[in-house]
């Protein structure tokens, strides 16, 4: 590891600590009122309060659990799809249901992903595990993509052609033939969209779905206290530079790290 | 394959595409629970009087019948009635099309622009400061979700330097194409969104270009200035730049329900949001197929006009999408 990954490393560490093990420190209750709306910070209250005059930190450091498990959640379910879908349509035989599935995939993945989101966000309303499952469903689709490119590349090799020709079974050639080099594409790419989860569940605490108020919510957190900037800016910014730094690091991490992931920005844009 | 054939394939699996959304739309907000019966009747009705409004609105039949007729009315321009207001939901969807279009329009005007502008220049100088400042902001803007973008310009132009109205108020009777002031700060953080992403494709697809054998070929047999850049570059280039844009601006309709919501600019967007949180099942439905619609058609265009433009047949660049 080289010092600047390491540098780079740090941003990401820090918000996923403080989001993961925020609500274990929180100084109080998130929800109840202590003062004042946007009262200005004092030494009780490092980041003053917010809209509803509730202790700003504390929602800071509650409301960011929510939206990391989300975007794991949805990550790991994503990849999950994608590996087991992008292997398969790559190494089949069956060309044509291979092709077909890609095609359907196309199509998935052209549409909106905040309209998908939010039409599941109104079949089952107030539900964070449903956010979760509708960002894996959007994400899922550029997930096949990459791994399917990857596995046809591979297949193409010499010493897959001839496992293939040796007649090994499909299982043993995926795990020996395609495994190795399909890790680091496969990896990289769900950084990507790990990337692209965490804004999509901050867009949709933004947009209120998921568990309603009062929980606390970095996306929510913006909204609420966008209306205050001039008075307490913190409730607003310091969410905001938390998503952005861990996005921004995040990328550029995985963009350093290996050539398959080449425009990886751009397919986080696409996606979010 | 030949073009026309190549061209009615797109069609029709666009086609498709656009029926297996109206079913996932049908799906998502008729089948899964919260009903529109129990949203209409309130939290505190009992059993009876729910189910006699499930069945004043037809709940009771299959899904399937209802999809069919849902569909049969859309084809017709029918999209049913909204079950807040009681307006006709095609009325509705139309009036709010026309004013996302006022924002969305002069947000990909800009786009084209400056990520045209600067992607050139970009990828004509690889490596050069020009280019190595666009990436590091690129990359910033990237990171940044739509929503921060336009809750900062919101902030800075509500709170610390109020030149321009933040909130999109227009007069009924008025329509938003008459105030570009309105317009302005909603078209910049809907293209601010965009704009990163398009820039990097466009500069990817024009270093791609420069970096090619008959580019340097031009470069050695003296072609340079103005017609190295247009005639050999850009219009080598222009085919993937097409795609890129046609994309981003699908994108954009993602972007403009944050946008929207936010500046409360009463588009497709803003409406779409209300509706969810309203539960207002007809209306949810007809935005969402009309958005999708627009999405398909746009990425329609683009395949086809990319594949028109693209010099060198659907091999030299890579499979068309």
């Amino acid at each position: 590891m080289t010092r600047r990954t390491v540098v780079l490393a740090l941003p990401v560490v820090a918000v996923l600590t403080i989001a993961l093990a925020g609500p274990w420190l929180a100084p109080g209750g998130a929800t109840t009122p202590v003062g004042s709306s946007f009262e200005a910070p004092t030494d009780s209250y490092p980041m003053g309060t917010d809209v509803l005059g509730r202790d700003a930190l504390a929602r800071l450091l509650v409301g960011g659990r929510v939206l990391v498990l989300q975007a794991l959640a949805a990550t790991l379910l994503g990849s999950a799809v994608g590996l087991g879908a992008g292997v398969w349509a790559g190494i089949t035989h069956r060309r044509r249901l291979g092709l077909a599935l890609m095609r359907s995939v196309d199509a998935l993945a052209a549409l909106p992903a905040l309209l998908l989101l939010l039409l599941l966000a109104t079949g089952a309303p107030g539900d964070d595990v449903v956010v979760a499952v509708g960002i894996a469903i959007v994400s899922a689709p550029f997930s096949v993509r990459v791994v399917h490119a990857g596995t046809a590349r591979l297949v193409g090799t010499e010493y897959a052609r001839h496992a293939a020709a040796r007649g090994e079974p499909l299982l043993a050639r995926v795990r020996r033939d395609i495994a190795p080099g399909l890790a680091p594409v496969a990896l990289a790419e769900a950084g990507i969209r790990f990337v692209a989860a965490t804004q999509l569940a901050a867009t949709a605490g933004f947009l209120g779905l998921g568990a309603g108020a009062p929980t606390a919510n970095w996306g929510r957190m913006v909204r609420e206290n966008s209306v205050g900037v001039t008075m307490n800016a913190l409730p607003v910014v310091v969410p905001a530079i938390l998503l952005v730094a861990l996005a921004v690091s995040l990328t550029v991490l995985v963009d350093r790290a290996s050539v398959p992931t080449r425009l990886a920005p751009e397919r986080i844009d696409r996606a979010a | 394959m030949r073009l026309d054939l190549w061209i009615a394939v797109r069609v029709v699996a666009a086609l498709a595409t656009l029926t297996a959304l109206s079913v996932v739309v049908f799906w998502a907000t008729e089948v899964l629970p919260g009903d529109a019966a129990g949203v209409l009747s309130g939290p505190h009705a009992t059993d009876a009087e729910r189910e006699a409004i499930g069945v004043a609105l037809g709940l009771d039949r299959p899904g399937a019948e209802r999809y069919l007729e849902w569909m049969r009315g859309a084809l017709g321009g029918d999209l049913g009635t909204s079950l807040a207001t009681g307006r006709d939901v095609a009325g509705i969807v139309g009036a709010r099309l026309v004013t996302s279009l006022a924002v969305l329009v002069p947000a990909v005007m800009m786009i084209v622009t400056l990520a045209g502008v600067l992607g050139t220049a970009a990828g004509l100088r690889q490596g050069g400061r020009l280019d190595r400042w666009l990436s590091g902001t690129t990359l910033g803007l990237i990171g940044t979700p739509d929503f921060l973008v336009a809750t900062v310009l919101l902030a800075v132009f509500t709170a610390w330097w109020p030149v321009l109205p933040a909130v999109a108020l227009v007069r009924p009777g008025e329509s938003l194409w008459q105030h570009p002031e309105l317009v302005l700060l909603p078209a910049v953080a809907l293209a601010l969104g965009g704009f990163g992403a398009t820039m990097r494709l466009l500069r990817a697809s024009v270093a791609h270009t420069v970096a090619t054998p008959f580019a340097e070929f031009a470069r050695l047999n003296g072609v340079r200035g103005l017609r190295y850049v247009w005639g050999v570059v850009v219009a080598n280039a222009l085919a993937p730049a097409v795609m890129a844009l046609t994309v981003m601006t699908a994108g954009l309709l993602g972007g403009a329900i944050v946008v929207e919501t936010l500046f409360n600019v009463p588009g497709l967007g803003s409406e779409l949001t209300q509706a969810v949180a309203h539960r207002d099942v007809p209306l949810v439905q007809g935005l969402s197929l009309v958005l999708g619609a627009i999405t398909l058609l746009l990425l329609l265009v683009g395949d086809v006009t990319a594949r028109l433009l693209d010099r060198h047949g659907p091999t030299a660049t890579g499979p068309a999408r």
